[in-house]
């Protein structure tokens, strides 16, 4: 068929039908919704998990002057928040002993002849045993330097130890393969869910036979343009609330340093979502003119949920070396190279080869679609095969 | 005037549409018959552009129809297709707006079209939520909501009750501009001699006949019925010279004029026996239809 002119804004108005129906479906609502909670979800378990700032309860008789603030002084070391160590105030050990049973205080600092003795019901936490003894040691030693007429400074010169960090981002290396992990599985379910709504909407118009009156008023190209971004804007649209909500979890979970180290693999994972996504709507809008039923598109959609399981698979499990490669390859590059961003220096070069790439797939697989979508949106009865529909001359 | 010429498709090796060229004029209803597999289906896709020729074209006022022309048409696809899905107005003026209309515009004609229908109360319900008969109104309205240059209706009337196609009906005689060119197909052959001005007929993929339904009825020499009073045995006007009776039976008889006028046959009847009818047998569509088709 030829389409000489293309009125402009007709993909435009089928974009918009796309969208505002799409945006008044209930499952539609409802699974962005679901995902949203989700994510808060996560953010409420890990901060639930991680516990927030530290506090303990050290039951006492008579609280050793400093040795508490000294405590809390050292878990506060490298916290955002500082740590709070709570003396709970008994008359005796045994009550000590009662308030440890009891859960009314973590551990008991009871004095002995010798000097002091934690008691806990079955070990102490180490972290605040560890404080403790070092809140002790400094304590006593000011005080018995004191007694003997000691320079306490003289005596310790020399001994104090500072801390150089190698890399600081080290630390939170476990929170950027969660965010690689988290990039990498929302690029997969966002594409094949919209996918899959591409190609069901395609299906429904040849189902419902609108795709006559359609290809009778408007050139099929711009049919096929107009699916392709009202998805990618739908799609779009979600990815940015997710990522929005994310954001606003890593901000108030007190999480600002990772949010500030994560900025530029947002960015290019927002530049590679697009290309990515492009690409394949192409090929999930011929899974859908491919097949005739809602039922063939199980098998019509094949090969686009293999592009994305394979790559996916692979790119867990697999190796630095393979992931490396991966994150250029196109539409893979979407799920594995902001994750390497994410997680550590990428050079520049293996960005600009994956976006490369991903524009070339993406230019490839719509010129393709085009054709195959022009040769096979108006056949029904039976769905056809990829190689069937490139074989169609017409 | 839309021309279609030497219309052809082959399937394989199969030729569903062979060599099949015929006029439809402006202005004029023009009724498509055959039986299944006639081939209607397939030539009005093409016309509409959603089926390529294998060879053959579609001529607009004697030239070649450019896609631009094409789009300009209005179109009933014999499978019905609208969204289920969408409310019923908001879809008209989707149709419109891809027909280049402006939402107010599409939005005026849908309400009226819909007025028309009898379906101004429904124009905010899902299409999924009418009777049938009432999503074919829409259909209808869909073709019509960008007031199209020519109309390509197949089986538009196809499951309506009679109600309905006289509701359907009037309001295509009102669309109808004496610009506007109108095909629709059907089976229901009575409907398209009641509606139709010109007919076009298909069998087996080839034209069998096309015109104007008066030429078609008159295209075959002329035939009376001749009913004789008192119970007179029609079989005697076999002995009247210039008619041959094809069919008597009592006092009736069906004749065919073969030298003698309308008026001389009477009186030469009225010399048999007293004529109580002397009227002209007008062959229904149907029967046109059968013999075209056999």
């Amino acid at each position: 068929m030829s389409t000489p002119t293309r009125p402009a804004g007709l993909w435009r108005l089928i974009a918009t039908r796309e969208v505002t129906t799409r945006i008044r479906d209930k499952a539609f609502i409802g699974g962005t919704l679901f995902s949203v909670v989700l994510i808060i979800g996560v953010f409420v378990v890990t901060a639930l998990v991680s516990g927030g700032p530290r506090s303990y309860d050290v039951a006492v008789v008579e609280a050793p002057s400093g040795v508490l603030e000294g405590t809390a002084a050292y878990l506060s070391v490298g916290e955002d928040e500082p740590a709070e160590v709570n003396a709970v105030e008994v008359d005796d050990t045994a009550a000590a002993e009662a308030a440890v049973r009891d859960g009314e205080a973590d551990v008991a600092l009871l004095t002995t002849a010798d000097g002091f003795e934690l008691v806990s019901e079955d070990g102490a936490d180490e972290v605040l045993e560890a404080a403790l003894r070092a809140a002790i040691a400094e304590t006593v030693t000011a005080t018995n330097a004191q007694a003997q007429d000691v320079d306490l400074e003289a005596l310790v010169a020399g001994s104090e130890v500072t801390a150089r960090e190698l890399d600081p981002r080290a630390a939170e290396a476990g929170a950027r393969s969660a965010v690689a992990f988290g990039f990498a599985i929302v690029f997969l379910l966002t594409a094949m869910g919209f996918g899959m709504a591409i190609s069901q909407s395609v299906v429904r118009e040849k189902e419902s036979r609108v795709v006559e009156i359609l290809a009778a008023a408007v050139p099929i190209r711009a049919l096929l343009w107009g699916k392709i971004v009202g998805n990618t804007v739908l799609a779009l649209g979600q990815v940015v609330i997710l990522v929005a909500v994310s954001l606003i979890g890593l901000a108030v979970t007190g999480e600002s340093g990772l949010l500030a180290g994560l900025s530029g693999a947002m960015a290019w994972y927002v530049v590679l979502f697009v290309l990515g996504f492009v690409s394949l709507a192409a090929l999930w809008s011929v899974a859908g003119s491919l097949a005739s039923k809602q039922e063939d598109l199980q098998s019509t959609t094949l090969p686009g949920q293999m592009l994305l399981f394979v790559p996916y698979f692979v790119s867990v499990l697999a190796g630095e070396g393979v992931r490396v490669v991966f994150s250029m390859l196109p539409i893979v590059s979407t799920m594995v190279m902001p994750g390497r961003i994410a997680e550590g220096d990428v050079p520049l070069w293996q960005i600009a080869v994956a976006i490369a790439s991903t524009v070339v797939a993406a230019f490839v697989f719509v010129r393709l679609g085009e054709r195959m979508f022009e040769r096979t949106v108006l056949r029904t009865g039976g769905k056809l095969g990829y190689r069937e529909a490139l074989a169609i001359r017409e | 005037m839309l021309s279609i010429h030497r219309l052809t498709r082959v399937y394989g090796d199969k030729t569903v549409l062979d060599e099949v060229s015929f006029d439809v004029r402006p202005g004029r209803m023009t009724g498509f018959v055959g039986a299944n597999g006639a081939g209607k289906t397939t030539t009005m896709r093409m016309i509409v552009g959603v089926l390529a020729p294998t060879s053959g074209e579609v001529h607009w006022h004697g030239a070649p129809l450019t896609t631009e022309q094409r789009r300009s048409f209005g179109y009933m696809p014999e499978e019905r297709g609208l969204y289920p899905g969408q409310k019923v107005l908001d879809q008209l003026v989707f149709f419109g707006r891809l027909h280049g209309m402006t939402t107010a515009e599409a939005k005026e004609r849908a309400q009226s079209l819909l007025a028309r229908l009898g379906l101004t109360e429904r124009e905010d319900d899902l299409l999924e939520t009418l009777s049938l008969g009432n999503q074919q109104r829409v259909q209808i309205a869909a073709s019509l909501v960008h007031r199209p240059s020519a109309l390509i209706l197949d089986e538009p009337f196809s499951g309506l009750d009679p109600l309905a196609v006289d509701a359907m009906v009037s309001l295509l005689r009102d669309e109808v501009t004496p610009e506007m060119p109108v095909l629709f197909s059907s089976h229901q052959l009575d409907l398209v001699e009641r509606l139709c001005d010109d007919l076009v007929i298909l069998s087996g993929g080839r034209l069998v006949a096309a015109g104007s339904v008066e030429e078609l009825q008159s295209s075959q020499e002329e035939r009376y019925r001749i009913r004789l009073a008192d119970q007179a045995d029609a079989g005697a006007l076999r002995e009247v010279p210039g008619l041959e009776v094809l069919d008597a039976e009592d006092s009736s008889a069906l004749v065919r004029l073969t030298t003698l006028a309308p008026e001389k046959a009477l009186v030469a009847a009225q010399a048999v026996a007293p004529v109580v009818e002397f009227a002209r047998v007008v062959r229904p569509l149907s029967q046109i239809f059968r013999e075209a088709s056999a």
